[in-house]
């Protein structure tokens, strides 16, 4: 309990820090990003004069903090808005609320990040179990080769191979965009399919790139694990093979991978940004590119934010629930996760 | 001797009662550098409800032994010969001829085991009472009948069942994990237990325990024991019989007391004499000379002339028979009758037997 509370507060506190920074980012900047965005108001104004105070107000009410305001009380009206979820207003997006873009774009990161998640586990868990019951063969020795060699290459370098194959020569799956145009969003065969059509080639950039490693774990963890005197014993005590695969075998040779399944979130939601790019798939990766090409502050900020806050969430669940997992880890200040 | 060797040879290993009978058991594994032959010729007896010490170096293929019993030896292992068992009230059965499911039900609920490394015989990610209810749902005995006998079982071991059932492998200390393993390996009711070095992992005081609870339980429960160790001061106080094997074979055979003044072969009385005490912790213990010989390749002739002061040509040259020291002791070794004479007991391995006999 003492280490939940203590895990709750380190979450809690990392993203205190992210959010301060990006305060301080905002605010402290040379040529800060209210002066950007005062500049680009005047500009968006064309010629007409604004007057000065209206424009500090319109800074003001876009960052989320006003330039002219003494430090302490801007960093709290700062910290009073994100804490409600506001997270300002888009420039981009011709003043838009980044809360409503980050409501169109967050899910379908998450929907590209829980299909390569469980595309890649599936493979390379069930491939990893294999290899170790037939470790040694021909199977098993070809599948470390490739697995090692598809390791090595990095998963954008993949995408675009992928887009140049799969995309344009064989034009087997679309390229851009996340459903198919003229498909209106809804419970239907159509939209639901065309997205999962339209999520594949990235997902699969980075479930092919990906996988490998995790089933050389997998596969020596299971092989560990085969060694293991609690199997023997369970063979001996007569318990039924699909038992001793799932509760014994599996059960212990998954478990270690949990961190790795942490890790690779992480991983996922940094590389969404490059792979959303290239596949002009409008995530909250893409959109945060977005907001840097066009100095667009309060889009930046907003997306940089739930990126972070998505990976300490992550992390923390993933702490917090290792220890149903695990019995080993239950009371454990003496272990963790990673 | 030799004349009646034959006959003598019959009688030695045999009982008048058997529940195990072990007959020219051989293992082997096939190795890139040969044949490696880790049971030689194993014949062998195990008198209904007896305990039965065999001692060994490790390495001398004890545990070979003790997995073919229940057909149980780990690949690429091959075994041969032999293995007959015979239960209370039903036909005897061919161990080695048993099918997949006669075999699945021979083991745990006829002849069962407690390995070696009782340590990590439990899964990690389950706790225990879950390994109690699993064995008795594979073998489809009463579940709850089953573990009402758990309970008991794990009191007679001065264990607390329902702590004990709910805990974790690892919230259990070393002494109480063996206890459990062993409340498990008797949970469907076995006629035989054979255990591989069931206390190497524990300290003095908790060996003994074990020993004196396992005492209570073969009584209690009608088991047959079969302990299998290193440590031969530890089995002279538990075992009515002793069968010591050096180098893959079986050198000698009998009841405890006539081995502990009487060991005709010379390994086993280096092996006592190595002995100081007792009641000494194995740290103390004085090695014998020489190492114990490779599995591929044996030594010709007796396997441990090597190592043998009382080696001459006819030891190098022909494998002994075994020899009748009395009715019930068998010896195998060319020279048995002047062992006695040319490795004298130290005064301290002398103290021990009678020591150990006193108890
Ligand atoms: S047969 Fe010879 S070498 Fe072997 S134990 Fe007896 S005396 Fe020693």
């Amino acid at each position: 309990m003492n280490w939940f509370i203590k895990r709750t507060g380190q979450a809690i506190f990392t993203l205190w820090a992210v959010a301060t920074l990006s305060f301080g980012l905002i605010r402290l900047m040379p040529g800060g990003a209210a002066d950007i965005m005062a500049s680009r108001l005047q500009q968006q104004a064309q010629g007409s004069n604004i007057p000065r105070e209206q424009l500090r107000e319109m800074v003001a009410s876009q960052l989320n903090v006003d330039p002219d305001a003494p430090i302490h009380e801007a960093y709290y009206q700062y910290m009073s808005a994100l804490v409600q979820g506001d997270f300002g207003n888009s420039i981009r997006y011709g003043g838009q609320e980044v809360n409503a873009i980050i409501a169109d774009t967050l899910p379908w990161t998450l929907f590209l990040m829980s299909l390569s998640t469980l595309g890649m586990f599936a493979i390379a868990l069930s491939l990893g179990a294999i290899m170790a019951y037939k470790e040694g063969s021909t199977f098993d020795l070809a599948n470390t080769g490739v697995g090692i060699l598809l390791s090595s290459i990095p998963y954008y370098v993949a995408a675009v191979v992928f887009i140049a194959f799969l995309g344009y020569r064989t034009p087997l799956f679309p390229v851009r965009g996340r459903y198919p145009s003229g498909v209106d969003p809804g419970f239907t065969v159509e939209f639901i399919g065309g997205a999962f059509h339209h999520a594949m080639l990235p997902a699969l950039s980075f479930i092919v790139t990906g996988y490998g490693l995790l089933a050389l774990t997998m596969r020596g963890n299971s092989i560990q694990v085969l060694g293991e005197d609690y199997v023997r014993v369970a063979r001996l005590r007569g318990l039924p093979d699909r038992r001793i695969a799932l509760r014994y075998v599996g059960r212990n040779a998954v478990l270690p991978l949990y961190t790795s399944l942490l890790i690779s979130i992480g991983f996922m939601f940094g590389g969404s940004i490059i792979l959303e790019i290239l596949f002009q798939y409008r995530g909250i990766g893409f959109e945060m590119n977005e907001g840097i090409i066009y100095r667009d502050m309060p889009l930046m900020m907003g997306t940089f934010l739930v990126i972070t806050f998505g990976v300490v969430i992550a992390l923390w669940i993933g702490d917090a629930t290792y220890g149903k997992l695990d019995p080993r880890i239950k009371s454990g200040d003496d272990s963790e996760a990673y | 001797m030799s004349m009646h060797e034959s006959t003598t040879d019959r009688d030695l290993y045999q009982t008048a009662d058997p529940i195990v009978e072990i007959r020219d058991a051989e293992v082997v594994f096939e190795m890139d550098r040969g044949v490696s032959r880790v049971l030689e010729s194993a014949d062998l007896d195990i008198e209904r409800n007896e305990i039965l010490g065999i001692v060994g170096e490790s390495g001398s293929g004890k545990s070979m032994l003790a997995s073919a019993m229940l057909d149980a030896v780990v690949e690429p292992g091959i075994l041969s010969g032999q293995i007959t068992y015979h239960p209370d009230e039903r036909e005897s059965v061919d161990v080695l001829e048993l099918d997949d499911r006669e075999l699945k039900k021979l083991r745990w609920e006829d002849i069962s085991m407690v390995f070696q490394g009782a340590m990590s015989s439990f899964n990690p990610t389950m706790n225990v009472g879950g390994h109690f209810t699993e064995t008795l749902d594979a073998h489809n005995y009463d579940v709850e009948a089953g573990m009402n006998r758990a309970r008991e079982l794990l009191s007679d071991l001065y264990l607390e069942p329902e702590r004990v059932l709910e805990a974790y492998p690892h919230e259990l200390s070393g002494g109480m994990k063996q206890r459990a393993l062993i409340a498990l390996s008797v949970v469907l009711e076995p006629d035989v237990l054979v255990m591989d070095e069931p206390t190497a992992a524990l300290d003095l005081l908790m060996q003994r325990s074990i020993l004196s609870l396992l005492e209570k339980l073969k009584e209690k429960y009608d088991l047959t024991l079969v302990f299998i160790t290193h440590d031969l001061p530890l089995v002279a106080e538990l075992a009515d019989r002793m069968a010591v094997m050096y180098a893959f074979q079986l050198v000698e055979i009998g009841p405890t007391e006539e081995i502990l003044e009487h060991a005709a072969h010379p390994y086993t009385r280096a092996l006592l004499n190595a002995t100081p005490n007792l009641d000494a912790p194995l740290s103390e213990m004085r090695p014998i000379d020489g190492s114990a010989p490779d599995p591929v390749d044996v030594p010709a002739g007796c396997s441990y002339h090597p190592r043998c002061p009382l080696a001459d040509d006819t030891c190098v040259a022909t494998d002994p028979d075994y020899h009748g020291v009395s009715e019930s002791h068998g010896v195998a070794c060319h020279h048995w009758a002047h062992a006695a004479e040319e490795i004298p007991f130290n005064v301290d391995a002398a103290e021990a037997t009678t020591g150990g006999n006193q108890r």
